[in-house]
C-alpha cells in the first residue's frame, strides 16, 4: 500500500503546489488588473482612507477640503461656501466627480506619477498618504459678488471674470446652483435622492452655466462685427456707416429692425437712410448699422475673426472643459446679417463673452483660459506652476484699440447703452450689452447678456455675464457685471 | 514549539488592535490565557496519552486555531467601539468567545479521542456502526425541513433550539473509518484483475457494485443538499482510499471518470451547479454578480468570490496587515470566505505560510500512514490526510478562483464550532496512528539465562 500512498502524497504536494501558485499570481501578477476593474470597492473607498488635497482660491480661501470621520471611510469631503464654489470645485461623490474635483482627481488623490516619489518617502517614513494642495486663479471677493449678483436676479445664469493680461479665470459663478455638500454624503441612498431631485428640478442647477450651457449672444456679437470691418483696414470708428431705420435682408421679405424699432439717428440722420459714424451705430447698438456692415464684411470674415476669439473650438480646457460657442456656417447675405448682429444661429457661453473683452483688453492678444495657479505636494513642493499661453491674436493691437474707443463710449458717453447701469464712479469701465431675442418669433423673453473689463486705461479684468430671460443686457447683467469689477478691483486694492 | 506558537498568536493578537485603533486590546490577554491554558492541556494529554506521537502535528493545528480565533477577533471588531471598518452584521460581539469555547470543546474532543482509542484497530469493530452513524449523518440535513437545516441557502445543519452543528464535518471521519474497515476486509477481492483494457487492468464489473454506491451516494447529497462541496469530499475520500487498498489505477481513473460525468450531467440538470460554473468563469462582471437568486433562475451571484478576489488582491504580496484590509466587504468572510480575509492583512506571503501549516501537516500524517504496520491504521491515515488536503484544495482553490467555488470550511480557520472539533478529532485520529507507528517495539527478552519475567503492562 506504501506505492499508493506515495503517490496519494504526490498528488496531495500537486495540490498544494497549485494553491501556492495560483496565491502568488492572483495576489502578486493579478492584483493590478483587479485594482482596476470597476466593481472593486476597495479601490474605490481607498479614495476616502486618506486626506485627499484641498482646493483653495488665489487668496487661500479654503473652498473643498478633506475632513477626518468617524466609520468605514477616514475622511470626508467638506465644501464651506459650498454652493458659490459648486461651478468651480464641482463634486466629489462616491459615485462620480465633476469640476475641478474631476479635472485634477489624480493630484488631489496623490496617484499623479508627479506625486510617486513623495508616496514613496512618505511610505517609507510611515508618514499616511495624502493628496496634493491645488490653489485656483479663483478670486473669492469676484466670486462671492459673482454669485450674488446673478442670486439676486433670481434667473438662470452664468458669470466668467478674467484677468485678461494672464487669462486666469477670476470668478466663474452659475445660478441657480447646488450644495456639493449634500452629494459628498457616504449614504448611498441619500446621495441618490439628492441627486434625482436635482436632475429633476427644471433650472438644472447641477449644469455649469459659466461653462456648459451656451446663449445667444445678442448685440455683444457687435465686438466681432467691428473688429472684423476695422482689421479690412476700410473702416475707422469715425466711418460714416449706412443706417436705415429698416433694412430689407437681400432675397427675403424680413426687414431688420432696431431695438423697438427706432431710428438710428445722432442728429445727422434724420431721415432714417442715411449714415450715421460706426461709434455712434455701436454706442447706440444699431442693429441695421451692423446688419449692412456684416454682409459687406461677407460671412466668412466674420466667421473666421469669431474664430479668432475662441468660438468653434470645441476642445477648450481650462481644465474644465468648455461647450463650444458657435458660430454658423457661411450662409446666405440674409443669415449673414443677422449673424452680424449674434442672433440667428450664434451661441455663446459666458466664459466666451469674457473672452470678447478680454481679448480687446489685451490688445488684441487672447490668453488662453486657466484656473489651476499652483499645485502643492503635501511637502510644500511645487508641482505644478500656471504658465499663461496665448490662445490666438485676435486683432492687431491698433484696431483692439479702436473697438475700445467703441466699447468705452457704451459706458461712458451719455447716449451708451450702458452708461446709466455701468458708468458707476470712477471705474473707467468699458463693455458691450447684448438683449438676445429667444424664441420662435421673438416670444421668449429676452436674455441680457453684459460683457466689459476695467479700469479701460489699464485692464485688468474682463466679466462676461449671461442671464437667461434677464431682459435688457443693460439692466440685469451689467450691474452683476460691475459688482464683480467692484469687489475685485477693491480686493487688489486691499492687498 | 508551543511557546513559539503562542508568542505568534499572541503577537498577531496585539497587531490586530494595534491596526484597528492603534491600541493593544483589551481581551488579549483574557482569550490569550484561555487559549495558552487549552493549548497547554491538550500538550499534557499527548504526553500522557501518545507520548510517541509526531510532536509537529500539535503546534501545527493549535497555531491554525490560534491564528483563525485571531482572525475571527479582527472581523468581530471591525467597526465596532470606532474601531476602523464596518461592522459584519453576521458576526456578533460574542462570535470570538464562542470560537474560543469551541476550541476548548475541540480540544476536549481531542483528548477524549486520544484516551478512548488507544490502538487504531480498536476503531476497525466498529467499522459498520460507524458506516452507519456516517451515513445517517449525511442523510438527516437532506431530509430534515429547510427550517431545521438551511442555513445561508447551505442545507447541511442540523438546528436543534438555536444550536447547530454541520453532521457533514463528523460524518467524513465516521465515512473514513468504515471505508478503511471496509476496503481492508474487501480489497483483495476488489484487487481482482478483470479484462485489461488499454495497459489497465479493470476490476470486474460486479465489484463495482460499492464505489456505485458512494457514487450515488455523494450525487444524492449534490442533489438534495445543494452541497457540492462535501460531495467531492466524500467521494475523493473514498475513491482515493479504494486506490490505497488495491494499488490498482484502474479505481482511481474509475472514480475520477465517474464525478466527472456525475458533475457534468449535475451542471446539465440542476441549474444551481450550472449558475456556479457560470459565476466562476466571470465573477466580475455584474451580471454575475448582482444576480439574485431570489428573482432569477439559474443564478448564483458571484458578490462573495470577486470582493474575496479584490480583497485578496488588495493585500497583494505582504499584505494591508492585520486590522488594516477591508475584509469587511466579503460577505459572510468569517467562515468559509476566511483566507480571503487572511490573504487581504497578511498577504500572499502570510497565505503562504497558511498553506504550507496545512501542507506539514497532511505530509506528517501520510507518513504516518507509511510508517504504521497495520493496514487498517494506514488506510485510515492515508484518507484522513488526504480528505484534510482535498478540503484545503476545494475550499481555498475555490475562494481563489483555481477550481468552480463550494462553499465548505475551512479547517481550524473558519468561525463554527462543528468544523473545529472535527478537525481536532481528526488530528487526534492522525496522532494516535502517528504514536502507534513510531512506538518502539516491546524490548525481547535478551538474557536468556535469567527466570523470565513477564512484563506487566
Amino acid at each position: 500500500m506504501n506505492r499508493a500512498l506515495r503517490r496519494i502524497s504526490l498528488a496531495c504536494l500537486v495540490m498544494f503546489v497549485l494553491l501556492l501558485a495560483n496565491a502568488n499570481y492572483l495576489q502578486g501578477f493579478a492584483a493590478n488588473n483587479l485594482a482596476n476593474k470597476p466593481g472593486n470597492s476597495r479601490t474605490f473607498s481607498q479614495q476616502f482612507q486618506y486626506q485627499r488635497g484641498s482646493i483653495v482660491t488665489a487668496d487661500n480661501k479654503t473652498i473643498a477640503e478633506s475632513r477626518p470621520v468617524k466609520g468605514i471611510y477616514k475622511y470626508q469631503r467638506y465644501y464651506p461656501d459650498g454652493t458659490v464654489y459648486a461651478p468651480v470645485t464641482g463634486y466629489d461623490s462616491i459615485y462620480s466627480a465633476t469640476g475641478i474635483e474631476q479635472a485634477e482627481d489624480r493630484l488631489l488623490s496623490g496617484s499623479d506619477p508627479a506625486l510617486a516619489v513623495h508616496n514613496l518617502v512618505d511610505m517609507i517614513t510611515g508618514k499616511p498618504k495624502k493628496g496634493a494642495r491645488v490653489q485656483l486663479t479663483i478670486n473669492s471677493a469676484a466670486q462671492q459678488a459673482a454669485y450674488d449678483g446673478l442670486k439676486a436676479m433670481g434667473l438662470q445664469g452664468g458669470v466668467v471674470a478674467l484677468d485678461p493680461r494672464t487669462g486666469a479665470v477670476l470668478a466663474l459663478a452659475s445660478y441657480p446652483s447646488f450644495d456639493p455638500n449634500d452629494l459628498a454624503t457616504f449614504n448611498g441612498t441619500q446621495l441618490i435622492k439628492v441627486d434625482k431631485k436635482l436632475l429633476a428640478d427644471p433650472n438644472q442647477p447641477l449644469r455649469n452655466k459659466a461653462l456648459d450651457d451656451t446663449f445667444p449672444p445678442g448685440s455683444t456679437f457687435k465686438i466681432v462685427t467691428s473688429s472684423t470691418a476695422f482689421s479690412s483696414g476700410k473702416y475707422t470708428p469715425t466711418t460714416r456707416v449706412f443706417a436705415p431705420t429698416s433694412l430689407t435682408l437681400p432675397d427675403t421679405s424680413n426687414k431688420l429692425i432696431n431695438f423697438d424699432g427706432e431710428g438710428c439717428n445722432d442728429g445727422s440722420n434724420p431721415t432714417g437712410n442715411g449714415k450715421v459714424p460706426l461709434i455712434y451705430a455701436f454706442t447706440v447698438s444699431c442693429n441695421t448699422v451692423f446688419g449692412d456692415l456684416g454682409m459687406h464684411l461677407g460671412g466668412a470674415a466674420l466667421r473666421s475673426q469669431a474664430v479668432k476669439f475662441g468660438m468653434n473650438d470645441p476642445n477648450l480646457t481650462i481644465p474644465l472643459p468648455v461647450a463650444q460657442s458657435n458660430y454658423p456656417p457661411v450662409s446666405t447675405p440674409a443669415f449673414t446679417a443677422y449673424s452680424a448682429i449674434g442672433q440667428y444661429n450664434d451661441t455663446v457661453t459666458p466664459l466666451q463673452e469674457a473672452m470678447f473683452s478680454a481679448a480687446i483688453a489685451n490688445n488684441g492678444t487672447l490668453m488662453k483660459p486657466y484656473m489651476v495657479q499652483k499645485v502643492t505636494a503635501p511637502d510644500l513642493a511645487s508641482l505644478v506652476t500656471a504658465n499663461p499661453t496665448t490662445l490666438s491674436q485676435t486683432v492687431s493691437p491698433e484696431v483692439a484699440a479702436n473697438v475700445k474707443q467703441l466699447m468705452i463710449s457704451v459706458v461712458q458717453s451719455p447716449a451708451g447703452t450702458a452708461h446709466a447701469t455701468a458708468d458707476i464712479g470712477n471705474l473707467d469701465i468699458a463693455g458691450k450689452t447684448g438683449t438676445a431675442q429667444n424664441g420662435i418669433n421673438n416670444t421668449g423673453l429676452d436674455d441680457a447678456v453684459f460683457t466689459g473689463f476695467a479700469p479701460a486705461s489699464n485692464p485688468k479684468i474682463a466679466v462676461g455675464v449671461v442671464v437667461r430671460g434677464g431682459g435688457q443686457g443693460a439692466d440685469a447683467s451689467a450691474p452683476i457685471a460691475v459688482k464683480v469689477i467692484q469687489a475685485y478691483l477693491a480686493s487688489l486694492a486691499r492687498q | 514549539m508551543l511557546v513559539f506558537v503562542l508568542v505568534v498568536v499572541m503577537f498577531a493578537y496585539a497587531s490586530v488592535g494595534l491596526g484597528l485603533n492603534g491600541k493593544v486590546p483589551a481581551g488579549m490577554f483574557t482569550y490569550g490565557i484561555s487559549f495558552a491554558v487549552i493549548v497547554g492541556a491538550a500538550h499534557l494529554a499527548v504526553r500522557r496519552l501518545a507520548p510517541w506521537s509526531d510532536p509537529l502535528m500539535l503546534p501545527l493545528a493549535a497555531l491554525l486555531n490560534g491564528l483563525g480565533i485571531v482572525m475571527i477577533y479582527r472581523l468581530q471588531e471591525s467597526g465596532r467601539a470606532g474601531n476602523a471598518g464596518t461592522k459584519i452584521s453576521t458576526m456578533s460581539s460574542s462570535t470570538t468567545a464562542f470560537q474560543v469555547m469551541w476550541s476548548a470543546v475541540g480540544i476536549v474532543a481531542f483528548v477524549v479521542v486520544l484516551a478512548l482509542v488507544r490502538q487504531p484497530r480498536t476503531l476497525q469493530r466498529y467499522t459498520y456502526t460507524l458506516g452507519a452513524i456516517g451515513l445517517a449523518l449525511v442523510v438527516i440535513p437532506a431530509v430534515l425541513p429547510a427550517s431545521l437545516s438551511e442555513i445561508n441557502g447551505a442545507k447541511v445543519w442540523i438546528t436543534v433550539g438555536g444550536f447547530s452543528i454541520q453532521p457533514g464535518e463528523f460524518a467524513k471521519l465516521a465515512l473514513a473509518v468504515f471505508f478503511a474497515g471496509y476496503l481492508v476486509s474487501k480489497r483483495d477481492v476488489l484487487a481482482l484483475a478483470g479484462r485489461r483494457v488499454l495497459g489497465i487492468d479493470l476490476p470486474r464489473a460486479r465489484d463495482l457494485g460499492p464505489v456505485l454506491i458512494a457514487w450515488g451516494a455523494s450525487l444524492l447529497v449534490l442533489v438534495f443538499e445543494t452541497d457540492i462541496g462535501t460531495s467531492a469530499l466524500f467521494f475523493g475520500l473514498f475513491v482515493v482510499m479504494i486506490y490505497v487498498a488495491t494499488q490498482r489505477t484502474s479505481w482511481l481513473l474509475i472514480g475520477v471518470g465517474l464525478f466527472v460525468f456525475g458533475s457534468l450531467t449535475a451542471s446539465k440538470l440542476f441549474n444551481h451547479v450550472g449558475a456556479r460554473f457560470k459565476a466562476w468563469q466571470d465573477p466580475y462582471s455584474a451580471a454575475n454578480v448582482f444576480c439574485n437568486p431570489a428573482t432569477q433562475h439559474h443564478c448564483v451571484s458571484s458578490y462573495q468570490l470577486a470582493e474575496g478576489l479584490y480583497g485578496m488582491t488588495f493585500g497583494g504580496v505582504l499584505g494591508r496587515g492585520l486590522g488594516q484590509g477591508q475584509p469587511y466587504w466579503t460577505p459572510l468572510v468569517q467562515s468559509d470566505f476566511i483566507i480571503t480575509a487572511f490573504g487581504e492583512e497578511l498577504g500572499v506571503t502570510g497565505l503562504m505560510a497558511l498553506l504550507i501549516i496545512y501542507g506539514l501537516i497532511v505530509q506528517r500524517g501520510l507518513r504516518a500512514a507509511i510508517a504504521v504496520r497495520d493496514p487498517f491504521s494506514k488506510l485510515l491515515a492515508g484518507g484522513l490526510a488526504f480528505v484534510l488536503a482535498l478540503q484545503v484544495f476545494v475550499i481555498v482553490g475555490g475562494v481563489t478562483r483555481l477550481i468552480p467555488l463550494t462553499g465548505i470550511t475551512t479547517p481550524f480557520l473558519s468561525q463554527g464550532g462543528s468544523s473545529l472539533v472535527a478537525s481536532w478529532m481528526l488530528i487526534a485520529l492522525l496522532m494516535r496512528i502517528s504514536d502507534t507507528a513510531r512506538r518502539p517495539a516491546p524490548q525481547p527478552i535478551q538474557d536468556e539465562g535469567m527466570t523470565q519475567v513477564v512484563r506487566a503492562g
